[in-house]
C-alpha cells in the first residue's frame, strides 16, 4: 500500500526503486500518522485499560465516532490536496439531517424520495461552493464560510417555518435502518460505509488518472491547466462530492438516532481539518494519502473519546486533545523531514 | 434501639455489598463549557464521596458542545456500557436519540436513572427514578410570585419559539398568572435572536415601549435577562417594571442583591447530580429506591429574602 502513495507522490520528483525499502515506507505521507496512531493508542491503552477502553465495545465505541468524521474527511482532504478547503460541512451535515427527517418524517414522503432529495440538495450546494470558487477569485475558504453560514441559517429558518421546531424525529423503515443506520456486531453502520468509501476513494486518489489530476492540480494549478487538465470541472466534482459525502454522514446519523437538530455542526469542520492534517495532508496542497488521512482520523477517534475511559478531569480534556494533535502533528513533520533525507542520501549514494 | 439497628444492618450491607457490588457509576451530562453543569457536578462529586467510601466509582462523561446534542449523548451512554458501569444516571433532553442506548443498557443489567430534563419519559425509559424540575410547574410558581407581588401584566419572553421545553414554561407563567389575577402575553422572537443580547434587548425594548401596560418580564434564560434588564433601564423603568428568569447567574444575582430584578427560578441542579448519583449507588449497594418518583428538584425561587445565602452557594460552587 504504502509502495503504490509513494509511487504517486516521487512520480514527479524521483524514479522509484523496484523493491521493498525502509525508506519508502516512512517516506510515505502516511507513515508519520501511523506511528502517531499508534503512540495515542498506547497511551489510552495504557490509562484507559481499566474501563474497557481495549473492549470490542471501547473499540466500537471510538470508531462509530471516527466513521461519520471519515466519511467527510476523505474528501476534505482530496480538496486540500487540490488546494482548496470546503468547511460547509458544518452546515451541510445538519441540513441533510433536517431534510430527510421534514421529508420522511414529517411530511411521510417515501424515504427513497427523501434520500434522493437530500442527496440533490447537498449535491446543489457544493455546485455553488466549487462554481464560486472557480468563476470568481475568492479564496475557497471565504467562499465555504459564507457558504457554512447561508446553510446553517436556511437550515433554522425553513425548519421553524415549516415545521415549526428546530428539531425533527424520523421513523425509518426497516430497509433504510439496515441499510444507513443499525448496528453490526457493536458497530454502526457509518463504520461500514466509511471502510467502503475508503477502498473507492483509494482506487479514485492513487490509481486513477483523476487521483493524478488531483494532485497535479494542487502542485501547480498553472501547469496542470497547461498539460490539459479540466482544473475548474475537477475542482467543482470535487466539491460535489464533498458535500454529498457529507450528506451521507447526515442521512446515516438522522436515520440511527432516528432524530435530527438544526444547530449547525461547527466542530465538525475541525474534526475534519484535524484528520486530514494530523494525516499528512499538507494545508497547502499537492500532498497527502487517502490511508493517512484514515489514520488521523481514527487518532483523532482515540483521542476525543479516549479521554473519557481514563481518571483524567474532564475540564483537561480540549487541552488534551489539542496536546495529542500537537504531537501528532510535529510527529507528521518529522517523518516526513526524515524522508527526505533519506531519499537524498540515496541519491547521492 | 431501632436506629441503631438499622445503622447496623446498613453498615453490614455496605461491608457486605463493597465486596461484591461496590457501584461504579457514570453520570452523563451536557457541555463542559458551560457554567450550569458544573454545579451538577459538584453536587455529583460530593455524592461521589459517599459512593467511594462504599468502594465504587463516578465517572463524569460531558458532550462538548450542543451541535449534535441527542447522538453526542447516546454515543456516551454506549461508552458507559462499553465501560462496564453498573449504573448511569443521564439526561435525557433528546429522548428519540437516547432511548434505545438507554433500553441496551438496561438489557445489559445496568441501573439507569434520569436527572435534568425527561421526566415525561421516565415510564418509557424504564429509569429508576428522575430528579429534575417540571417546566410547566416552574413556570406556574413564577407567574404566582410576580403576580402576588403585585404585577399586572406580565411578559414572558421565549428565545427559540416551539421549543417543548420553552412553551410549557411560558404556559405555565402563563396560567400562574392568571390564577393569581394577572393578565400575561408570550412573546416569541425570531429564533435567529437566540444568544443574541444585543438584538435581543431591542426587541424587549420595542414591546415594553409598544405596551406601557406591561410591568413583568420573565426570561427563560439569564443572558436573555441581561438583555431585558438593559432593556428596562434604558426605557428608565427600573421601578416599574418587575424582572425575573429562569436559572442562576453572578449577573442574575447581583442584581437580585441591588434591588433591580425581582427574582430567579432554580431548579438546583446541585440537587439532580448529588441525588441522582447517590440513590443510584445506594440502589445498586443496598437495592434501596426512593419511593417518590419522579423527585422535583425546583422550582425553588431566589429573591431578596434568601439571596445571601444563595451567594455563599456560588462562592462553594453548588448553586
Amino acid at each position: 500500500m504504502s509502495e503504490s502513495i509513494t509511487q504517486q507522490k516521487t512520480d514527479e520528483t524521483a524514479p522509484t526503486s523496484g523493491g521493498f525499502s525502509f525508506g519508502e515506507l516512512i517516506r510515505s505521507p502516511a507513515a508519520g500518522a501511523f506511528f502517531g496512531m499508534i503512540i495515542v493508542f498506547l497511551i489510552f491503552s495504557l490509562f484507559g485499560f481499566q474501563r474497557n477502553f481495549l473492549s470490542v465495545g471501547g473499540l466500537a465505541n471510538w470508531m462509530n465516532f471516527a466513521s461519520t468524521v471519515g466519511i467527510i474527511a476523505i474528501p476534505v482532504a482530496f480538496l486540500m490536496i487540490a488546494g482548496e478547503l470546503d468547511i460547509s460541512t458544518g452546515a451541510v451535515l445538519p441540513a441533510s439531517a433536517m431534510m430527510l427527517g421534514i421529508t420522511s418524517g414529517h411530511y411521510e414522503l417515501p424515504m427513497w424520495l427523501g434520500i434522493t432529495m437530500t442527496l440533490l440538495m447537498a449535491a446543489g450546494v457544493g455546485l455553488i461552493n466549487g462554481l464560486l470558487v472557480t468563476r470568481t477569485q475568492v479564496p475557497s475558504f471565504i467562499v465555504t464560510l459564507a457558504t457554512l453560514f447561508a446553510v446553517g441559517g436556511l437550515t433554522l429558518a425553513l425548519s421553524d417555518a415549516l415545521i415549526n421546531n428546530t428539531n425533527v424525529s424520523l421513523y425509518s423503515p426497516d430497509w433504510a435502518k439496515a441499510i444507513f443506520g443499525t448496528r453490526y456486531f457493536g458497530f454502526r453502520t457509518s463504520v461500514f460505509w466509511w471502510l467502503a468509501l475508503i477502498v473507492v476513494f483509494f482506487f479514485f486518489l492513487h490509481r486513477s488518472p483523476w487521483g493524478n489530476w488531483v494532485f497535479a492540480v494542487g502542485g501547480d494549478a498553472e501547469s496542470a491547466r497547461n498539460a490539459g487538465i479540466p482544473v475548474n470541472r475537477l475542482k467543482i466534482w470535487l466539491f460535489i462530492l464533498c458535500s454529498v459525502c457529507t450528506a451521507l454522514a447526515g442521512i446515516c446519523q438522522v436515520v440511527q438516532f432516528n432524530s435530527a437538530q438544526s444547530a449547525t455542526f461547527f466542530n465538525m469542520i475541525f474534526f475534519t481539518i484535524i484528520a486530514s492534517v494530523v494525516g499528512g495532508v499538507l494545508l497547502n496542497g499537492g500532498f497527502g494519502s487517502v490511508v493517512g488521512v484514515v489514520f488521523g482520523t481514527m487518532t483523532l477517534g482515540i483521542v476525543q473519546q479516549g479521554i473519557n475511559y481514563t481518571e483524567i478531569d474532564r475540564n483537561l480534556s480540549l487541552l488534551i486533545i489539542g496536546v495529542m494533535l500537537l504531537i501528532a502533528v510535529l510527529m507528521n513533520g518529522t517523518f516526513q523531514k526524515l524522508a527526505t533525507s533519506w531519499s537524498t542520501k540515496k541519491d547521492k549514494g | 434501639m431501632k436506629l441503631f439497628k438499622t445503622l447496623t444492618a446498613t453498615a453490614v450491607a455496605a461491608v457486605m455489598s463493597s465486596g461484591a457490588m461496590a457501584a461504579d457509576i457514570a453520570l452523563i451530562i451536557g457541555s463542559n463549557q458551560d457554567s450550569f453543569w458544573n454545579v451538577v457536578k459538584k453536587g455529583a462529586e460530593q455524592a461521589a464521596m459517599v459512593v467511594e467510601a462504599n468502594g465504587g466509582s463516578l465517572n463524569i462523561l460531558q458532550t462538548q458542545n450542543y451541535d449534535n446534542y441527542g447522538a453526542d449523548l447516546a454515543t456516551l451512554i454506549e461508552q458507559a456500557v462499553a465501560q462496564g458501569v453498573d449504573g448511569i444516571a443521564t439526561v435525557l433532553p433528546a429522548p428519540d436519540a437516547q432511548m434505545p442506548a438507554i433500553h441496551a443498557a438496561i438489557e445489559a443489567g445496568i441501573k439507569v436513572t434520569l436527572l435534568n430534563g425527561g421526566g415525561d419519559f421516565l415510564a418509557e425509559s424504564g429509569a429508576l427514578n428522575y430528579f429534575g424540575s417540571d417546566e410547566y410547574v416552574a413556570g406556574v410558581a413564577g407567574g404566582k410570585y410576580m403576580a402576588e407581588k403585585g404585577a399586572k401584566h406580565i411578559m414572558c419572553h421565549i428565545q427559540i419559539p416551539g421549543t417543548v421545553n420553552l412553551e410549557a414554561r411560558c404556559k405555565g407563567v402563563s396560567d400562574g398568572a392568571t390564577e393569581a389575577g394577572a393578565k400575561a402575553t408570550i412573546l416569541r422572537v425570531p429564533a435567529n435572536l437566540d444568544g443574541d443580547v444585543a438584538g435581543t434587548s431591542a426587541a424587549i425594548e420595542a414591546e415594553l415601549n409598544g405596551d406601557p401596560s406591561i410591568d413583568a418580564v420573565i426570561n427563560l434564560a439569564t443572558w436573555a435577562a441581561d438583555a431585558s434588564s438593559a432593556a428596562i433601564e434604558q426605557l428608565g423603568k427600573t421601578d416599574t417594571v418587575m424582572l425575573g428568569t429562569f436559572d442562576l447567574s453572578p449577573s442574575t444575582l447581583d442584581r437580585i442583591k441591588a434591588g433591580t430584578q425581582a427574582m430567579a427560578i432554580d431548579q438546583t441542579p446541585y440537587y439532580q447530580g448529588f441525588l441522582s448519583v447517590s440513590t443510584l449507588a445506594a440502589h445498586i449497594d443496598f437495592g434501596t429506591k426512593v419511593a417518590t418518583a419522579p423527585v422535583l428538584t425546583g422550582p425553588a425561587i431566589v429573591d431578596a429574602s434568601n439571596i445571601d445565602a444563595t451567594f455563599a452557594g456560588v462562592k462553594a460552587g453548588t448553586r
